[in-house]
C-alpha cells in the first residue's frame, strides 16, 4: 500500500514536471515571448541593445545579475548568509584546537604527494579565483564563483596543514567581523543608488556624464563583486570549521 | 552543438543519479555526486553557460562533495536498513 502510494506520487511528480518540460520555449528560439513580447518590454532584446548603456558592466550577463535581476541576486546573497547561521544554530561555533578529522589526529597518514602539490598549487588557486572575481564584469566569472574557488583553497589547506594551523591562519575571532560582509556591501551599493536620485540597485545615475557614469558604476560593479566574493570565502570557511567541531561523547 | 556528445552526456547523468541514490555506501555516493556535478557542469558549458558551469564545478564538485565527506566522517559510512 505505502509502496504503492509512493510510486504514484513520484509518477505524479515525473508527469507534472515533464509536461513543464515539453512546454518550454525551445533555446535561442526567436519567436518566444523572451524575444517578441510587447513592443518594447521584450526582455532580451532590451538586455542586448541598452544593457551597457543602462546597467554599466560589459558582460551581459554580469548586467543582468546585478542589474536587471538585482533583487534576486540580492536575495541570494542573503540565503548564503541565513546558511551559515542555520549551520551555526545547529552546530555551534569550532573551539579551539578540538577537531573530528585533524590530519594531526588522523589515523592516515598525510601523503607526501598530495602534501607537496598542494603546496605549490595553492598560490596559482588563489590567483586564479581572484582572476575569475575581477574579470567577472567582462566575461564569464563572477564574485559567487571566485569566492567558493578561495574558499575551496581555504578547505584544502586546512584538510593537509592540519586543524591548528588552518585556525592560526583563519581565526574564529576575525572571520567573525567579514562573514555578513556579501549582504552588506550589496546593500550598501544598492542605497547609493537611492541618495544619488534613483531606484535601489540603480548604477546609472542622473546629472553626471556618461564616461563618469560608467566609470562609477563599474567601480561599483566591482565592488560587490568583491563584496560577494569575500563574503561566500568566509562563509564556506566557516561552514568548514563549524562541521569540524567535535562533541565529547 | 555537438549532440552525440550532449546524449552521452546526459546518458551518464541518468546513470550517476541512480547509483546514487541506489548506493548502500555513502562515500561512494557522495564522490559518485561530485562526478555528477563535473558532467552536468560540461552540460552546462555545451548549453553555453560557462557562469553556470564555473559554480557548479566550484560549488558541487568541490565544496559540497567536502562538506558530505566531513559529515560522513563524522557520522557512519554505511546507510542502515
Amino acid at each position: 500500500m505505502k509502496r504503492a502510494l509512493v510510486f504514484f506520487s513520484l509518477l505524479l511528480c515525473f508527469g507534472i514536471m515533464l509536461i513543464a518540460v515539453v512546454n518550454m520555449p525551445p533555446m535561442g528560439d526567436p519567436k518566444s515571448m523572451m524575444m517578441t513580447g510587447p513592443p518594447g518590454r521584450a526582455p532580451i532584446p532590451r538586455y542586448l541593445s541598452e544593457g551597457r548603456q543602462e546597467a554599466g558592466a560589459e558582460n551581459i550577463i554580469t548586467d543582468i545579475i546585478l542589474n536587471y535581476r538585482g533583487y534576486d541576486t540580492n536575495g541570494e546573497v542573503t540565503v548564503i548568509f541565513t546558511a551559515l547561521m542555520a549551520v551555526l544554530a545547529v552546530l555551534n561555533r569550532e573551539r579551539k584546537n578540538v577537531s573530528y578529522c585533524d590530519i594531526e589526529t588522523s589515523p592516515v597518514k598525510r601523503s607526501v604527494v598530495v602534501y607537496t602539490i598542494v603546496r605549490i598549487m595553492l598560490p596559482f588557486i588563489l590567483l586564479f579565483s581572484l582572476y575569475v572575481i575581477l574579470f567577472g564584469e567582462v566575461g564569464p566569472g563572477g564574485g559567487f564563483q571566485g569566492g567558493t574557488i578561495i574558499a575551496a583553497a581555504a578547505i584544502i589547506f586546512i584538510l593537509i596543514f592540519g586543524y591548528s594551523q588552518g585556525m592560526e591562519r583563519f581565526p574564529t575571532t576575525w572571520r567573525m567581523n567579514f562573514e555578513g560582509i556579501a549582504p552588506l556591501t550589496f546593500i550598501a551599493m544598492g542605497i547609493i543608488g537611492l541618495f544619488l536620485g534613483r531606484n535601489y540597485l540603480t548604477f546609472m545615475f542622473p546629472g553626471f556624464s556618461h564616461a563618469s557614469n560608467l566609470l562609477l558604476a563599474r567601480s561599483m560593479l566591482m565592488i560587490i563583486e568583491i563584496g560577494i566574493g569575500a563574503g561566500g570565502a568566509f562563509i564556506f570557511t566557516s561552514i568548514f570549521f563549524a562541521m569540524q567541531r567535535e562533541d565529547k561523547s | 552543438m555537438i549532440w552525440r556528445l550532449d546524449t552521452i552526456l546526459l546518458l551518464f547523468l541518468v546513470a550517476t543519479s541512480l547509483i546514487v541514490v541506489r548506493s548502500k555506501d555513502l562515500l561512494a555516493a557522495s564522490l559518485i555526486f561530485g562526478a555528477y556535478s563535473l558532467i552536468m557542469c560540461i552540460v552546462w558549458q555545451q548549453l553555453s553557460a560557462p557562469d553556470i558551469a564555473l559554480t557548479e564545478a566550484a560549488v558541487g564538485a568541490g565544496v559540497t562533495t567536502v562538506l558530505f565527506i566531513v559529515t560522513i566522517s563524522k557520522t557512519t559510512r554505511k546507510e542502515e536498513e
